[in-house]
């Protein structure tokens, strides 16, 4: 396993003794996923990083067009994700190009 | 002790694991099992007040906890799995400012400060957590979702108020049927529904041990484990230990909205599970935990010795009956042996348990664990499968080398 070097920020601030008045600040790691070159991965970029981070398409298991015309459609349908249907054809296209089954 | 029972079980699992039932033991085996491209090397991170876990996602964070840890009955907070659902996640809480509600059906809505949920009468419970997913990543044909591997649990004291108190402060009506729980994250995107679950009032009412919970090990919770207050279901799946706890709803009717139904729900069978590959006719919410027991000492992979006795060491847990038994197998479950169990913390914790094995050839071997519960559950030798990922409670198995 590699061992990622993230910057640790941790504010523990209290302002008085005890519970009460106590601020617990913490500053998260900044994500560093970047996806496979090709055509559609702008598309893919901007469309799928609006609700989380790129490592959710990464981590799955890899699969074919059906596997990522589920994915697309459910974010769209369930999800609310503001996707033309053109851009969406062009992700599920460079998905099951890029993340097809391993 | 001869399982006669488990047999028919056990010789379709040796076949499908390509290995014949005579050749056990100090004979080349496949390790084809163990060396998963999805599981295999995947990279360590630090996030705040934790140590180095496992990542899989950074924005919501879910983070892993590596099985090393589970040689112990309590897991450290700091190694504490992560797992968030919707972003942005709360990230800097003011004591001053944070309340816990409590409204909807009932007498008197209250407004408490961490000050007010400590005079209610502390009560403490070591129980486990574990997502409805742990070692999602496992399943075969694969399902879609966070791929954990078996490090999405861990076991706390925890000490909180009783939920049952602070419903009884409101004046709960007795009318009421379900109580929601929402915390302090919010989805940026206004489609993305809000992460809010849902308990039965009588549910609550009859189990002292489910408590709005400030503490964790003694400390205060980490951010990532839901400051400055989580639910705490003992038994039940972590679905329902909602964090950052902000919002405690009474309602008169049953609540069914998105991670209730359509999510976090198994099928409405026996096992909860469903041929390989098909999907459930109908579908329950997923509840309590079934029995796992894992071997976390020594790490899959190790060379050890011939001749020279190995200290196993590891975890079981159950939702809520206790740990009765624990077993090891060196021969795929042809002869169990009885591990020695560690103390016992209570029904919903870990039982530590351990055991020494003597390899007497060598060669790989193949070492299996399995527990039997409080009424008489335990794991079998073949994965049970639904499209969802939940429930696994296989047989688990290490591979060592024997030199
Ligand atoms: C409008 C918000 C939103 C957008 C935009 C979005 N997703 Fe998601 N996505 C979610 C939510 C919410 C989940 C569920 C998180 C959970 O269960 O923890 C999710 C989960 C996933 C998962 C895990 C599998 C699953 O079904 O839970 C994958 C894979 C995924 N998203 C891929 C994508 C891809 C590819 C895109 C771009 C086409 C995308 N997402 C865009 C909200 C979004």
């Amino acid at each position: 396993m590699r061992l990622l070097t993230a910057a640790v920020a941790l504010t523990l601030v209290v302002t008085s003794a005890g519970v009460a008045g106590e601020t617990v600040s913490i500053t998260l790691p900044p994500e560093s996923i970047a996806l496979d070159a090709g055509r559609g991965m702008d598309q893919t970029q901007t469309s799928c990083r609006m609700c989380h981070s790129l490592d959710y398409i990464t981590t799955q298991p890899g699969g074919g067009t059906a596997q990522w015309q589920g994915v697309v459609t459910k974010m769209m349908k369930v999800y609310g994700a503001p996707i033309s249907d053109q851009d969406a054809k062009l992700i599920e296209e460079y998905l099951a190009t890029h993340y097809g089954p391993r | 002790m001869r399982d006669r029972v488990d047999e028919v079980s056990r010789r379709r699992f040796l076949l499908t694991a390509g290995v014949a039932a005579a050749t056990v033991y100090g004979c080349r085996l496949s390790f084809a099992a163990d060396v998963d491209p999805l599981l295999a090397g995947r990279q360590l991170v630090r996030y705040p007040e934790k140590t180095d876990l496992i990542l899989l996602t950074a924005r919501p964070p879910q983070l892993e906890t590596p099985l090393s840890y589970f040689d112990r009955a309590i897991t450290p907070n700091d190694a504490f799995f992560v797992r968030y659902h919707i972003f942005p996640i709360p990230t800097s809480v003011d004591l001053d400012q944070w309340r816990l509600e409590v409204k909807g059906h009932v007498d008197k809505p209250l407004s408490l400060s961490m000050d007010d949920l400590k005079r209610f009468p502390p009560a403490s419970v070591t129980a486990v957590v574990q997502c409805s997913g742990n070692s999602r990543g496992r399943f075969a044909p694969r399902v879609l979702g966070g791929q954990w591997g078996d490090g999405a649990m861990g076991n706390a004291v925890w000490t909180g108020a009783r939920l049952q108190d602070v419903l009884k402060a409101a004046g709960a009506r007795a009318s009421a049927l379900d109580v929601t729980f929402d915390g302090l994250d919010k989805p940026a995107f206004p489609s993305v529904p809000d992460f809010v679950k849902a308990l039965d009032l009588q549910r609550i009412m009859s189990d002292p041990d489910v408590i709005v919970a400030y503490e964790m090990n003694g400390q205060r919770l980490p951010m990532l484990n839901g400051f400055p207050a989580r639910l705490v279901v003992p038994g039940w799946y972590a679905t329902y230990w909602v964090k950052n706890l902000s919002e405690i709803t009474v309602l008169t009717d049953r609540f069914e909205k998105f991670w209730m139904k359509p999510g976090y729900r198994i099928p409405d069978t026996p096992c909860g599970c469903v041929e390989p590959g098909t999907a459930p006719k109908n579908t329950v919410p997923i509840t309590r935990m079934t029995v796992r027991s894992f071997i976390a000492s020594p790490a899959s992979g190790t060379r050890v010795a011939v001749n020279q006795p190995v200290a196993l060491k590891g975890i079981a847990f159950d939702g809520g009956y206790g740990i009765r038994e624990v077993q090891v197998s060196d021969n795929l479950g042809l002869t169990w042996s009885r591990a020695t169990l560690g103390p016992d913390h209570g029904r919903y914790s870990f039982r530590e348990w351990s055991a020494t094995w003597r390899p007497t050839g060598a060669g790989n071997a193949r070492l299996m664990v399995r527990a039997v519960n409080g009424i008489g559950e335990s794991q079998g030798y073949e994965p049970l499968w639904n499209p969802a990922g939940y429930l696994r409670n296989v047989i688990e198995q290490i591979a060592l080398v024997v030199d």
